[in-house]
Order: C-alpha cells, then structure tokens, then sequence
C-alpha cells in the first residue's frame, strides 16, 4: 500500500484502496399466472440477480379482476395477474419478502397492491417494518405516457399522499412512489422534457404532501428522503451521461431551495433505469443487443450519477416479450459490465471536464425555464388536465418520426443498411417469440372462483363499506385497504368501490393542433390520392384510429392520427382504452371509409374479434375495412386477416405517409370494388 | 356511388327511428359536395318535411362556443347525461366542429374524447364535423345538416370551434348560444372588448370547481357585465342569463338543463328559420359567385318569390334552384 493517496482510486474509511459495489440488477418479469410467475422469480434469483422487479397484468394495473369481461383477453398477457391476498401468496411462495428488495410497477392500483404486500407480511408474521421495494405510484406520468390511470388527477394525488404518510410511519424502507421520466423519453420525450416534467412530478407530489400537512419538519426530510426516481437512458450516451448528472444537480437545489431540506443525504437523487426501448428495432434485431450495452453506459460511467438498480430490455424488444434466454442474455451484459471492466474502480472520471459540465448546465438551464412555466401554470395536475405536457411530448415524438421517415435521424438497420444476412436468432423454431399458454388464463379464474368461494360475504361487504366511507370522509385509506387485502376483497372490488367515489378521468390525447413538419415526396403523392378522392366522392376521406381494450400503448395511434391529418383525412381520435363496441359506434355515427386500430400488447386476437363481431351485429361488416397496426407476430396474420383485416402495419413501416398512401389504396378498393 | 331515391326513403326511415349508421350516412349525403348533392339533399328534406310538417317547435338548436380548453364538450357531455335522465323519451344530438389544417385541409375530431355517454343508446347521437378552413368556427355545410337534424332530435347542441367569430355565425343557426368561459381566465374582458359579449343568450363560467370561484366569478361577470350596460339591456335583458358550472365536480349542470329544457318548452324560443335560411343561402351565394351573386339573388329569386303566383319557392332547395337557374340563364346570355 502506497502511502500517497492516488486521485484516480476510491479509498475506503480507513485508507485502504476499495472499489464500488455493484448497482442492484434486476429483471422486469412476471406473466401468465401466479404459478407461472413464482418459479420465474425464483430461478431469476438463482441466476444472481439481486432484487424483484413485478410486471403486472393489464387488468390488474386498470382495476379490473381477472373473471370481468373487459379483462378476459388481457389475462397474464403482459404480466401477472393478482386478484387477490392468495394470488399474492403463491407468488411469493417460498421467497423471503423481509430480505427483497420488491419493485412493483403498478399506479392505478398501487394502493391496492402495496396493501396485499403488507397484508401479507403480516398473515406470514413478518415484521412490517422491514419490508423495502418501491411502488411505482406515479399517475402523472402514466396520464402522460403509460395509461394505467383510473381516478381523476386530484384523487390519484390524494392516494398517493396517503402512501407517503403511511410508509413512512410503518415501512419507513418503501419508496411509496418512484418519479419516473422513463416512459417519457418513451413516449417522445427530449432530455430536457425528462428532466422538466418529472422534476415538476416530484414536486406536486412534494408540494401535496407539504399541504396535508401530516408530518413534522423531521419527517417531511425523511419523506423528501423516500422520494425516488425510475428514468431512462437513450443512445445518445453522452448526452444521457450530462441529464443524469443534471437531474442530481437539480434534485439537489430544489430540495434544498424549495423545501429547505438540510440534511444532504436527504437530497440525493436516488434511481433506478430500464434503458430506452423505443429506438430498439424489428428490423435487424441482432443489433438492439449493442444498443442496449451502449445506453446503459450513460447510467454508469458517472460515479457521481451511477443508477442504484438496473434492468435491461432484450435483443428481441420489437417482436415481443422476452423469453427466459433472452433475459438472461441481457442480465450478462450487466454482470460483464460490473465485474469484468475496470467501471467500479474509479472516483468520478468526468468531474473537471469542461465539456460535461458546459452541457450539464445548458440542460439544466432549459430544464429549468420549462419547469417554471409548468408552475407558473398551475402545477403537474394542471398541466395535465390542460394537455400542455402532452402535447409538448406528442410534438417530439412526431419530429422524430419525421426524422425517421426523411433518413435525418439515422437507425441502422431501419433507414440506413437495412440489406444484410438474415439473423439465425429470429431462425429458432418459435421465431424468438415468447408467446403466453392461452390454456393458463383457466388457472387463475379457477383461484379467484376459490378466493371468492372460500371468503366470508359479510367481511368483505363490511370492508368495502368502511373503504367507501373512508374515501368520502377523506380518511387516510392504507388501513381500510389492508383490511381488505385481508378478507380476501378482489382487485375489481376494491377499484368498483373507489371508482364509485371518485369517477374515472380521460386525460387529453395531445394530437389535437398538432402540425407535423414534414415535406417529402411522399407527402405530395398522398395529398395528391386525397384531392382525387374529394373531387370523386365530394368529401374529406375519414378514418377512426381507435385504441381498444386496456393497451396504454398510445404513441403508434398517436402518430397515425397525425400523420393522416397530415396526409389530408378528417381523423377521429378520442384516446386510449376502448371498447370495440365504441370505436364501432364511432366508426358508425361519423361515417368512417376505414377503421383503423393499434394494438401492442399482444390481446390482437381477442380484440379483433370483438370488433367484427360488433360490426356484425351493426350489420356493417365488410361495409367498412378494418386495418390494424402494431406489435403483431407474424404467425397470428393469416387468422387476422381470416377474420376480415385488410392490412396489417408493424414499426417496419416507419414512413407514415407510405403507410397513408396505402390506405387511401384499401379506401378505394373498397369503394369501387 | 350515388344513393338512389328509395334508398333515401329507406335511410330516413331508419333514421328516424334514431339508428346511427343510417343516419350517419344520410348526414354524409348532406354533407357531400358534387353537383348532384343539391338534388339529393332536396330529396331529402321534402321526404323528412312530409313526414311531418317543419314548425317551430322541431328540436331546439343550442350554440355553444367558447374559447378551447374552456370545457365545452366536458359540459356538453354532462348537460346531455342529466338531459337523458331527466326524461327517458329525450333524444339529443350533438355536433362537435373542429378546426381543419391550414397546410393539409386534414382535421383532428378529438371532441368524443370528453364525451362520457351511454354506449348504443339510439336517443343519443354524436357527430363531428371539421370546420373546412371556414372562418366562422362552423363548417358551410353545418347549417345543412342542423336542418337534417333538428328534424329528427328534441335537442341539437352545436360545439363550435371556438375562436374568433364564431359565436357570429353560430347565432345564425341556432336557437339559442352559450358562451362557455373559465373563470377569472380575463376571457370576460377580453369579450367586451371584441364586442362578443353582444352574442350569447347566456353566459356560462365553467370550472367554478368550487364556491369561492363561482362567487368570485359572478361577482366579475356581473360588474363586466354592468360595463356594457346599455348594449346589453336594450336586447331581452330577461334572457340574458349566467349560469356557473364544474363539468369537473358536476355544479350546476342540473341548473343549465333546466334552462334547456325551458327553452325546449317554449316554441316561443325557436329563432325564424326562414330567416336563418336566407342568411345561409346568401352565405353560400357570397362564398361561390360574391357580390354579383347576390344582385341576382336580390333582383331576379327574391321578386319571385313575393309575387305568389310565379311558382314561389319556399323550401330552402328550390330557391337555391331558382337562383342557380337564373345564373345560368345570365351566363348562357354572355
Ligand atoms: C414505447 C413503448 C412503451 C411506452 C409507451 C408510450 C406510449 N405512450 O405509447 C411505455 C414505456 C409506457 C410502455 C409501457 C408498457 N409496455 Co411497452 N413498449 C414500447 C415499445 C418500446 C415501442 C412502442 C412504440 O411506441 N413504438 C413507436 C410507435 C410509433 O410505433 P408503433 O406503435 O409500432 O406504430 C407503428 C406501426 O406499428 C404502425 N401502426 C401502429 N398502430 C397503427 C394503427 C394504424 C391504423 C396503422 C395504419 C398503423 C399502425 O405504424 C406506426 C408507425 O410506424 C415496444 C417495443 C418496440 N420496440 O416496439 C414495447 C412493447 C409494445 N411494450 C410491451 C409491454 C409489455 C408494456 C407493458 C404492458 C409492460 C407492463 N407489464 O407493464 C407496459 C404497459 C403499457 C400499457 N398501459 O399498456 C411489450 C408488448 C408485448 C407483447 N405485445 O406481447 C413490447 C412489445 C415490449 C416487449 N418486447 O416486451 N411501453
Ligand atoms: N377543473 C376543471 N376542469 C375542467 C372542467 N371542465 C372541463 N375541464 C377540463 O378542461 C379541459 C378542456 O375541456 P374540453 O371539454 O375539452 O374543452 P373544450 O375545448 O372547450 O371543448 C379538459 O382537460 C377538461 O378535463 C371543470 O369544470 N373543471
Ligand atoms: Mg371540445
């Protein structure tokens, strides 16, 4: 041991030469039921990884129980699906909750869910108090970009206040909510949209809590203490490597400034990353594998901004949901990163550079202006009800489709080098596609039937009673809500009795007064099949883009609806999560030439024949062509198109005007054929 | 493909007894603008005023405007739920105008995403229309198919678009208009000063989500109000009304109902279609041969039409015959 201290090495507490420990890796995991999902987590955990990270089912995260119609082709699609306190017992089946770090990624019912995890703790006689993990509970966002919201803005805030206030005097290591700018940057976002709309997040919440005014100025440090965020780090790693550097700056003046927070360790900007998925591709797929290693970088290199947790999306991310190989796959990158580069070694390697620093302060700064706007406004629940933020992020996400489409923005692969070998990865006999046992949905409906059947009728209706009452009469509802956990109330019940006190909100979709800047030739010929049509028909051509069932997956429909106005059609949009019966209705009282429907999370099937089924029953089947666009795995096109679709478009058909001018193509035929 | 007479006896059938995609296709038509769709709206409109006869006391047309982002469809959709409520024989129809793009021609019909009705309810019908690069925030073929509509419907509420003059042409189709504003937003102001505060037959302030604010709100409406003392009171100062809303906390709704349907009782209430018509007719004179069009209109239809036994036209399509006629018979002379 030398005796003068080396400025390129970390010490420890007595001297000695040390290096870092690893961040936590995790893997977002959960599908096809309970049963499904437990053996999933435990072979994960045995693979090394150090933490649980809970996707959820559709339905679950919307309010719905598993036997509700509305959830029938959703089940264990894209997560798991917990109906009740049993479910969540077999999930956790032999995994030691009091030593898991358990993140759960729920908001709509994050209450819910975080009080079946206390119930439980407490049926299994586990100390309360040691439980650690996050809920995601961040509604701004999911009004913004996810679309699991169910309550009005106001009321999402007053349960989320009413987490904060409970954890910190019973589960003082739960994060009750983690700010996410995650699905921002996935919903469009630029990093200075990141920075300012989940910063503004951070402090409605803040300011909320502030105002109910439940804790002491020592606790309200402790709570500014739990607040945490989730964000995302794109392929631009330089770039990623100064926001993150700038969200820690930032986090750090305004707790201080705003809320007068002493105690630095209170102000740390304390995260977790899944790195950004919308710019992985379908085409070449083989190549999102050294994205993926390339947009992790911006989250690590900086010792000073290095994310607390990790996980990563899969090479296959465009096709469909990953399989068992592909995450392990991508849980490697993450363990040769740690523990085979030289990462963990060094004090911060970019403190002193003029370049980050100039770059970190030009993000801050516009950061800056735009979170004052955003007060001056009113704050996060005012911005959201007025549509600001999200018209500003479906504005970035339509100028980066046209970059896409003009080649500006260059993906390689997609708009540039696009011929190549094909991949023997997409050459396995299940085409790289993970694809869910349509037979396991049974399982879950024969446990909830059981739950249902097992339970005592009057301790349920006394527990919903007592949770509806509390809910009017303004009472912190995590105690009631525990109760019910505990008499075996369902997921449906508990949001049934909730959305009666406090109604269901829509938030504004964005598109409207978008303007797409985009003057390509393509443009030219479409507008030109458009006046065509007019001077034929003697009328705008019209579409409905319709989103049905509970996919929150908005951006592809989002910049369909633009683009078709773009192109000259009257559009009508009116948001996410429909029923195939309102979009047909829609389609019917505005006399649409098509119907146009994007869907993601893998329920096509289901819904598609739903829809027919309605214009059936309409008698307009036929009458007017249903195209479909999205995530659709090539083995499910011949029994869509069977069932009467007449196109089907996939994120390979990135330029939107081709994919208006081929509509105009299906309208006509239609028409005259 | 040209929908054939009895195929339009057929779809009115079915339209009146409120099946949507019949009707829809029947708003289509009247929509359509090629040379045979004045014929067909003719059609149209004699086989609907057979039917049964066009009086005043056909659905009541309500405007409402109001600046975007005010809350128009928020309310529209609340105003309807109470309406279908209040009297399960009640059919509404609403008409939702949005801006079309400058650049493309193209619009966003975004207004459904407020609408919060029942599902496959025949009493109740939503349509929306783009507003067709036409600056009056109502589309030129609007009028049309509010002269379909009411025929078919207790109430029309029309959703313009909300800017500028708007609120001019809106009077000019309906029975009544309400101009929505938020409260204390310096909207008030800003109407008197462009002398809208002349238009509306009442005065809406939504989001009054709580007490305080709708107190405060009338408290400021009224002393701007009082400003324009004198133009405002000489027209039916009982009429003039104002009522304070949260489409939000649902306040107020079942007030502004009341008032409809007050005014839907009321065939005293109706606005003379007639001259609503003329006006509509010399709109579109103006808009495709300007001024010249309308000395032909005034010199060569309207004498016709005083004279009665010159074969008087008095449906909206045979005076729009007549003046097209008597073009005709001008440009064949040059
Ligand atoms: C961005 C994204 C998100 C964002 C969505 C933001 C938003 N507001 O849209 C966020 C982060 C919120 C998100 C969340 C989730 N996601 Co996601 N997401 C993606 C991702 C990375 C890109 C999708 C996208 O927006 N692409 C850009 C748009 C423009 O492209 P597009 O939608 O494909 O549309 C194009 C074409 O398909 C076509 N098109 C699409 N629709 C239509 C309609 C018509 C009429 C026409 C003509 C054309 C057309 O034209 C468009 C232009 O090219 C995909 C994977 C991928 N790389 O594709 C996963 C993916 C879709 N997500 C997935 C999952 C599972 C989820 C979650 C359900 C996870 C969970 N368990 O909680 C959540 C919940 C979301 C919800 N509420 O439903 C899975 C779906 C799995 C499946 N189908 O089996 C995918 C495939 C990832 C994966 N491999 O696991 N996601
Ligand atoms: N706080 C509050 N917001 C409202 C109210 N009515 C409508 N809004 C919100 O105002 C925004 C615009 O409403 P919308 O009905 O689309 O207005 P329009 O453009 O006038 O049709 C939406 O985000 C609504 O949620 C209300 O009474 N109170
Ligand atoms: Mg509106």
């Amino acid at each position: 041991m030398s005796d003068k201290k080396k400025t390129h090495r970390l010490y420890d507490k007595t001297g000695d030469p040390t290096q870092d420990r690893p961040w936590i890796f995790r893997t977002y995991a959960g599908h096809t039921n309970v049963r499904a999902s437990n053996a999933l987590y435990r072979e994960n955990l045995a693979k090394g990884q150090t933490g649980l990270s809970i996707a959820l089912d559709l339905p679950t995260q919307c309010g719905y129980s598993s036997d509700d119609p509305i959830a029938r082709p959703e089940i264990g699609k894209v997560g798991v699906p917990i109906n009740s306190l049993d479910d969540f017992a077999v999930l956790f089946d032999q995994i030691p909750i009091e030593q898991m770090n358990t993140s759960i990624t729920i908001n709509g019912t994050a209450m819910w869910l975080l009080s079946l995890y206390v119930a439980l703790a407490e049926e299994r006689g586990v100390d309360v108090s040691k439980l650690s993990g996050t809920t995601q509970n961040d509604l701004i966002k999911e009004y913004l970009a996810r679309g699991t919201y169910i309550f009005p803005p106001e009321d999402s805030m007053r349960l989320i206040v009413d987490m904060y206030e409970y954890s910190l005097h019973h589960i003082p290591f739960w994060n009750a909510s983690n700010i996410c700018s995650y699905h921002l940057q996935e919903a469009g976002a630029t990093p200075v949209q990141e920075l300012a709309f989940a910063l503004v997040t951070a402090i409605t919440i803040l300011d909320a809590i502030k105002a109910r005014n439940c804790f002491s100025e020592d606790e309200f440090e402790r709570c500014v203490g739990r607040i945490s965020f989730f964000v995302n780090a794109g392929i631009r790693f330089v770039e990623e490597v100064c926001k993150m550097r700038a969200f820690c700056e930032m986090w750090d003046e305004i707790t201080q400034e705003r809320y007068g927070v002493k105690d630095p360790k209170y102000r740390l900007f304390r995260y977790g990353v899944q790195v950004n998925s919308l710019g992985l591709t379908a085409e070449q797929p083989e190549n999102n594998a050294w994205r993926i290693i390339l947009e992790t970088l911006g989250v690590t290199l900086s010792r000073k901004a290095r994310c607390r947790a990790l996980q990563l999306p899969a090479w296959n991310e465009a096709l469909s949901l990953p399989r068992p190989w592909d995450q392990q796959w991508s849980l490697r990158i993450q363990q040769i990163l740690a523990y085979e580069t030289d990462l963990l070694e060094y004090p911060d390697i970019f403190d002193g550079s003029h370049v980050i620093e100039s770059k970190v302060s030009d993000l801050k700064a516009q950061a800056y202006t735009e979170i004052h706007k955003v007060l001056e406004m009113g704050g996060g629940v005012e911005a959201v009800r007025n549509g600001y933020m999200k018209s500003a992020l479906v504005a970035s996400q339509s100028e980066r489709m046209a970059r896409l489409a003009s080649g500006e923005q260059i993906v390689v692969g997609k708009n540039k080098w696009s011929e190549g070998l094909e991949s023997p990865l997409v050459r396995d006999s299940d085409g790289g596609i993970f694809m869910v046992d349509a037979g396991a949905a049974q399982q879950t409906l024969d446990a909830l039937a059981e739950t249902r059947r097992k339970r005592d009728p009057a301790a349920v209706e006394a527990c919903l009673a007592r949770l509806t009452n509390d809910a009017r009469g303004g009472v912190n509802l995590m105690e009631a809500s525990i109760a019910c956990a505990k008499a075996r109330v369902t997921t449906g019940e508990w949001s049934a009795a909730l959305r009666g006190v406090f109604g269901e909100y829509r938030p504004p979709t964005g598109v409207e007064g978008q303007r797409m800047e985009m003057v390509s030739e393509s443009v030219g010929a479409v507008r030109q099949k458009v006046d065509n049509f007019i001077r034929r028909f003697g009328y705008r051509p019209r579409i409905v883009v319709g989103k049905p069932g509970l996919d929150g997956h908005s951006n592809g429909a989002e910049m369909i609806a633009v683009a078709a106005r773009h192109a000259g059609f009257d559009v009508i949009y009116f948001g996410i999560r429909l029923s195939a019966v309102e979009i047909v209705q829609s389609a019917l009282e505005e006399n649409v030439d098509i119907i146009g429907v994007s869907l993601l999370s893998g329920s096509h099937n289901e819904i598609i024949a739903q829809l027919f089924e309605e214009l059936d029953r309409q008698g307009a089947r036929d009458a007017i062509p249903v195209i479909l666009g999205g995530i659709i795995p090539e083995p499910d096109y011949p029994g869509l198109k069977a069932q009467g679709v007449k196109r089907i478009f996939t994120p390979k058909d990135f330029d939107p005007m081709l994919v208006m001018s081929e509509i105009m193509d299906i309208i006509l035929a239609s028409k005259v054929g | 493909m040209a929908t054939q007479g009895n195929d339009i006896a057929a779809l009115i059938g079915q339209a009146s007894a409120h099946q949507k995609w019949p009707l829809a296709r029947l708003i289509s038509l009247v929509e359509r603008n090629l040379p045979d769709a004045r014929e067909q709206r003719d059609q149209i409109m004699q086989v609907l005023s057979a039917r049964e006869p066009l009086d005043d006391c056909n659905g009541l047309v309500v405007g409402v405007t109001g600046t975007p982002g005010a809350g128009k469809s928020s309310l529209i959709s609340e105003v309807c739920q109470v309406l279908l409520g209040r009297d399960s024989s009640c059919t509404i129809a609403v008409l939702a105008i949005d801006p079309s793009s400058e650049d493309s021609g193209g619009a966003l019909l975004g207004d459904r995403t407020r609408m919060q009705l029942p599902v496959n309810e025949p009493r109740i019908f939503f349509r929306s229309q783009a507003s067709a690069r036409d600056l009056g925030g109502v589309g030129p073929q609007t009028f049309q198919v509010v002269r379909l509509l009411r025929q078919l419907f207790d109430y029309v509420i029309i959703e313009t678009v909300g800017i500028g003059q708007s609120e001019v042409e809106v009077r000019q189709l309906s029975d009544h208009t309400l101009l929505v504003m938020q409260p204390l937003a310096g909207d008030q102001v800003q109407f008197l000063k462009a002398g809208i505060m002349e238009i509306p037959d009442a005065f809406v302030v939504n989001k009054c989500d709580e007490e305080a604010l709708a107190q405060k709100s009338l408290h400021m409406l009224q002393s701007s109000l009082k400003l324009t003392h004198l133009a405002l009171d000489q027209r039916k100062p009982a009429r003039r009304l104002v009522f304070m809303t949260s489409a939000m906390r649902k306040r107020g709704i079942d007030e502004l109902a009341a008032h409809l349907v007050g005014l839907h009782n009321d065939t005293g209430s109706r606005r003379d279609r007639k001259a609503q018509e003329d006006y509509h007719l010399r709109k579109w004179i103006r808009q495709e041969y300007g001024r010249y069009g309308i000395r032909v209109y005034e010199q060569r239809v309207l004498p016709l039409r005083q004279s009665d036994n010159a074969g008087i036209a008095s449906s909206y399509e045979a005076r729009e015959a007549q003046f097209i006629q008597a073009m005709e018979a001008l440009i064949s002379r040059l």
